[in-house]
């Protein structure tokens, strides 16, 4: 249907000033400051080029966070989705009490970061926590917090966030498994196709564009660590689990160093982005084909 | 029967944690001095008194994060519901490529764009207010929300819009008696999922906000920042008072949160 020039603006007007004032604005003007030495709390700046973010990237600490980042997505976004997926997978067909069996298995997603921050460095913890009460009853020794430890701090973490993110993998793939028509499902099946080969050669065709989408989130996510790290471990200990997100803060909002926080902030936004191009590229393949 | 088992793992796994923190709530708590370990205290609503003593504000909280979840969410998905409209019905070639675009913005961590946007608002005078907090919010999951909706939109056939607009409709008459009609179920289950996703997003009314207004996750993250102390029964209260609504929001509306679908941009039908 045609839509006028009226139309279009009523249309757009709301979204483009939301957007654009609270986030591509702040973004972009952000971005200029990174290349001058520019900060709220100093009345004159001037241009210093790259020097930001030479500065950032020459930073030990950052480049602490970089590996943990890479690791922390290398291996919660694959964990996330594995798991998710196979949770989706089992609830794709009928069973007894489906709709509880779904309520109950995103629980993980309502608690907010920082609550299960709160919650696991509890459940961590040695006298009224979980950890020591299972491994009391296996007849083990009891166990140091591994939040303390520089080897498990990551670990566990990641532990932490897939507990969390998993279930909501499952809820945006579970309407996609379960749209897959039934004659594709029959086709496998006369064909003699194992749950394995079900799930290669049907599920994951089917549901391409879909993975592809909800990796994107996923990554993202991951890239922008904070609210869960922030309470469980706090970056430590050392640098063990420090984020690039958590470091941004800490220039920016703690030590007063404000061209290293925006400037690690925009190195965050450019990951993301780089992964997008990626995203976009496939998406444009698929629904070309 | 595998799948049943299955299931049982996963369950267990994913809320044996929260059975243990309902349970601290309550007063019950494991001993592990004990060996084997073996659990103590008694039944009691008295930790839920204290959240009250060990964090006065809890309860401002609590309707703060309410107030301001509600508003951003119910914002972000009228603006957002108008704009996937329009780029639903937009034949413009790039449009395609714009909705995927949608979904990067909506990958993009807040931090990325926090820290300068924290300085806008200071100058404009919006940190530290209700409506600042709000806007932000709402601005981060907007690029969420349109990609969303606009997967709803696009599988409409725009056959009876144009059947109104030949009888003289107006744009609005057009959006409230057909489209919106059609669409509501997934608007409303994209509201609820936002209303989440604001209720715990801890960023931006941390950055934004300096003691003035504060929501759940800004007071959970000050309690430990300053190292102040709290017992385990008394955040474990606290934790499953700000987990309650979401439960209930969650379990009366599971229905129609399955219409918040991100693989409809293919054209695929609803379900």
């Amino acid at each position: 249907m045609k839509l006028t020039r009226r139309d279009r603006t009523i249309l757009f007007a709301p979204l483009v000033v939301l957007l654009g004032g609270w986030l591509v604005l702040p973004a972009l003007l952000g971005l200029f400051a990174t290349f001058t030495t520019y900060s709220p709390f100093t009345t004159a700046f001037r241009f210093s080029g790259f020097a930001n973010y030479a500065g950032v990237i020459r930073d030990p600490q950052f480049g602490a966070a970089i590996r943990n980042i890479g690791v922390f997505t290398a291996v919660a976004v694959p964990l996330e989705l594995a798991v998710g997926f196979g949770i989706a997978y089992v609830l794709r067909r009928p069973i007894k009490g489906r709709a509880l069996w779904r309520v109950l298995l995103l629980a993980p997603w309502l608690v907010s970061p920082i609550a299960a921050g709160v919650m696991w460095h509890f459940l961590f913890g040695g006298a009224t926590g979980i950890l020591d009460f299972a491994f009391g009853w296996l007849g083990l020794p009891d166990v140091a917090s591994p939040v303390g430890d520089v080897r498990l701090a990551l670990p566990t973490a990641i532990a932490v966030e897939v507990w969390r993110v998993a279930p909501f993998v499952t809820f945006l793939l579970l309407p996609g498994l379960v749209s897959i028509p039934n004659e594709r499902w029959e086709e496998a099946t006369l064909a003699g196709a194992s749950w394995f080969q079900q799930i290669r050669h049907v599920a994951i065709p089917e549901l391409r564009t879909l993975l592809f989408t909800v990796a994107m989130l996923l990554i993202g996510l991951a890239f922008g660590t904070f609210d869960t790290i922030l309470i469980l471990t706090g970056g430590g200990p050392g640098t063990a689990t420090l984020t690039p997100a958590l470091f941004s803060y800490g220039r920016a909002f703690q030590t007063n160093d404000w061209p290293a926080g925006a400037a690690s902030g925009w190195l965050i936004a450019a990951g993301v982005i780089a992964v997008g191009v990626v995203y976009l590229r496939l998406a444009r393949e698929r629904l070309d084909t | 029967m595998t799948r049943v088992i299955l299931l049982l793992a996963a369950l267990a796994a994913f809320l044996v944690p929260l059975v243990w923190t309902v349970l601290a709530s309550f007063g019950l708590l494991p001993d592990n001095s004990t060996t084997p370990p073996s659990w103590k205290g008694s039944f009691t609503l008295g930790h839920f008194a204290e959240i009250g003593v060990a964090e006065p504000t809890f309860w401002q909280e609590l309707a703060t994060s309410t107030a301001s979840a509600v508003c951003a969410a119910a914002l972000t998905v009228g603006v957002a519901f108008l704009g996937a409209y329009g780029l639903a019905r937009s034949t413009f070639r790039a449009g395609r490529t714009l909705t995927q675009g949608f979904l990067v913005l909506a990958s993009l961590p807040a931090m990325a764009y926090i820290i300068p946007l924290s300085d806008v608002m200071r100058r404009v005078h919006l940190v530290d207010t209700f409506s600042g907090v709000v806007l932000a919010e709402a601005a981060v999951t907007a690029p969420l929300a349109v990609f969303v909706l606009h997967g709803a939109l696009a599988n409409l056939s725009p056959e009876w819009e144009e059947a109104a607009l030949l009888d003289g409709a107006g744009l609005f008459r057009v959006l409230g008696r057909i489209v919106f009609p059609l669409v509501g179920p997934s608007v409303a289950a994209t509201a609820i999922v936002l209303f989440v996703i604001d209720w715990n997003m801890l960023l931006v009314p941390l950055v934004l906000t300096s003691g003035e207004i504060k929501t759940i996750p800004v007071g959970m993250s000050d309690f430990f920042t300053f190292e102040r102390e709290l017992d385990w029964p008394t955040a474990a209260a606290a934790l499953v008072v700000s987990l309650t609504p979401l439960g209930l929001l969650v379990a009366v509306f599971h229905r129609l949160l399955e219409r918040f679908r991100l693989d409809l941009q293919n054209g695929r039908d609803i379900g």
